[in-house]
């Protein structure tokens, strides 16, 4: 390994002892050229109770599915019930031969439903989260 | 063996490669389109997962989810039926490339077949007789010195062809101009590709098939031929039977030692299906289909063999489980295509619910469907609704049973071929075994012996 990749690794190292030491979810530093961000990546039993698809959605409450066949994950910061959404927002990624399909709000409003668990195969047409739109 | 296949096909077919699985001991994983949720193959699957909407681009050709589907599941090989992706070069080698074995021929066998022109070089290099004809065509120019060289009147086919599409009769020279440009654009718009080549146009043909199974360790052996002469203008067949009426030992051996050949030329594995054209004395190679064929149940029925199992114990790495001396054909059987079909349209394929279904059952009968009272017949896909397949001890015997056979057949809801089958049976053509490829459209168009 090269010395700048060395240096490289040990920043990361170093990062990610704060953040646990600090109990941090998500740490950027920015500096010069470079930005360096580490994350927590979102352990699936901590992961947010599966609640049941609501069988008719309520008015402006709507469904996100998946339009890939693969097994869905939750983004680095992880979406819980309650989360108010101020824009688009990436909730999770449908990994699918590799690639990563990312799952997005698309738009403001506050989740009330995280339908999936970190892991699950989904399908075409999955619901995955139930988002209330203001 | 395999623990666990997925079937990437929807239909009868995915019942009946269920069936097989499950015979062997296999779980099975079904795949289907959101029109397709109440199907039959997705209730009988031991697991069933959604790939896309109804047409079929976004579902049943969608690679990237199927090849997930299969990984997620953790299954071990892919069973493609027919069509879709059955003959998709491309898509046996994803599965490859992803440590699933894809139940069929080699990815490298599929493409050499699956391009008409390319194939019909290879048996022309084996030894097989093919229909006069020439290479790939690349301007009008060509295909105005082929056919002179042929003698009219030729066929227009494409290359990557299949369903009559890009495909042209030509009688004069004055006509192939326009007919090379319309046909070339056909094909480009229907298979995104556009080459064309030539073939004699044989007049009055019949279209005979022999079916293969080839194992990895350089076994081929043939099962026999199967009649497919019974075609509608659009060259879609309706009745099969095996074997072939009114062929001469000579003219069957011929057809059983071409097919053999042919396959040990390329090495073939696994099932295929040689199509021939016979004329007169002669016999011709067409084109192979390098899959399991809609109407492999009438081979099923005279040689005893499962078909689909077989394919899917040599993808699995056995031996072939016959020996050529073994495969003894015995009886006669035909085939009906029951399709959602509207007489009164010109015999346009129909969607709709199928409100009530009743199927003949008995000694020498076997159906293969996957309709139920409630099933939908959705607009995307073909208007197969079931296969209603007899055998009996005797040529006779068998029309006997499949005009019972059809006559206790009731399928409400949709239009069905059930009239036209019996129609076709009633004929003395049919009766005598004396048909060709122009007896049904000259039937529909009131012009054949009935």
């Amino acid at each position: 390994m090269s010395d700048e990749k060395n240096d490289i690794a040990a920043h990361v190292r170093a990062l990610a002892a704060f953040l646990v030491a600090n109990d941090l979810q998500q740490i950027c530093i920015e500096r010069e050229a470079e930005t360096f961000e580490v994350a927590r990546a979102p352990v699936q039993k901590e992961s947010p109770v599966r609640a049941q698809p609501t069988p008719a959605p309520r008015a402006r409450v709507e469904q996100i599915a998946s339009d890939r066949v693969g097994i869905f994950h939750f983004s680095r910061t992880t979406p819980y019930v309650g989360d108010v959404l101020d824009g688009d927002r990436e909730l999770g990624y449908v990994e699918q031969l590799g690639i990563r399909n990312p799952i997005r709000s698309r738009g403001a409003g506050r989740i009330v439903a995280v339908l999936q668990a970190d892991g699950d195969l989904v399908d075409y047409g999955r619901p995955l989260f139930e988002v209330e739109r203001s | 063996m395999f623990s666990k296949i997925l079937i990437a096909n929807r239909g009868e077919i995915a019942v009946r490669v269920n069936r097989a699985c499950h015979g062997l001991g296999a779980q099975t994983v079904a795949i289907y389109s959101q029109a397709d949720k109440d199907a039959m193959h997705v209730r009988e699957a031991d697991e069933a997962y959604c790939v896309g909407p109804g047409p079929v681009g976004r579902s049943y050709l969608d690679v990237a989810n199927i090849v997930s589907t299969a990984l997620a599941t953790k299954c071990d090989a892919v069973h493609p039926g027919y069509g879709f992706l059955a003959e998709n070069a491309r898509f046996a080698e994803i599965c490859s490339d992803h440590g699933l074995v894809f139940i069929g021929p080699k990815p490298s066998v599929i493409a050499a077949m699956g391009d008409k022109a390319t194939a019909k070089r290879i048996m022309k290099e084996a030894g097989v007789a093919t229909t006069p004809g020439s290479d790939i065509l690349e301007s009008a120019q060509k295909a105005r010195d082929a056919a002179k060289r042929i003698g009219y009147p030729v066929l227009l086919k494409a290359t990557a062809g299949g369903g009559g599409k890009g495909m042209r009769v030509v009688e004069r020279p004055e006509d192939i101009d326009r007919a090379f440009a319309s046909a070339t654009a056909e094909a480009e718009a229907s298979f995104k590709d556009g080459r064309l080549y030539m073939e004699k146009l044989l007049l009055q043909p019949r279209h005979v098939e022999v079916q293969v199974l080839g194992d990895e360790f350089g076994t081929v052996l043939h099962l026999g031929e199967r009649d497919c002469s019974v075609q509608k203008p659009s060259h879609q067949k309706l009745i099969e039977e095996a074997p072939a009426p009114n062929l001469t030992s000579k003219q069957r051996h011929a057809l059983h030692e071409m097919a053999v050949k042919a396959c040990k030329s390329v090495g073939y594995t696994n099932a295929g299906t040689l199509e021939f054209l016979v004329a007169g004395d002669h016999v011709y190679f067409m084109e192979m289909n390098t899959r399991i064929q809609v109407e492999h149940p009438v081979t099923e029925m005279v040689y005893g063999v499962d078909l689909v199992k077989e394919q899917i114990r040599i993808a699995a790495g056995e031996r072939a489980a016959y020996v050529q001396r073994d495969l003894q054909a015995r009886g006669h059987a035909i085939e009906c295509r029951i399709n959602a079909e509207n007489s009164q349209n010109n015999f346009a394929p129909e969607a709709g619910t199928v409100s009530h279904v009743e199927f003949p059952d008995g000694p020498g009968m076997r159906v293969d469907s996957h309709m139920y009272a409630g099933a939908l017949v959705p607009p995307y896909y073909d208007s197969l609704l079931a296969k209603i397949v007899v055998h009996g001890e005797t040529r006779d015997e068998a029309i006997a049973r499949m005009e019972l056979a059809l006559r206790e057949t009731t399928i409400e809801g949709v239009h069905t071929t059930i009239a036209q089958c019996a129609e076709i049976l009633a004929t003395r053509e049919f009766r005598e075994g004396r048909y060709d490829i122009t007896f049904l459209p000259r039937l529909m168009a009131g012009a054949a012996s009935r």
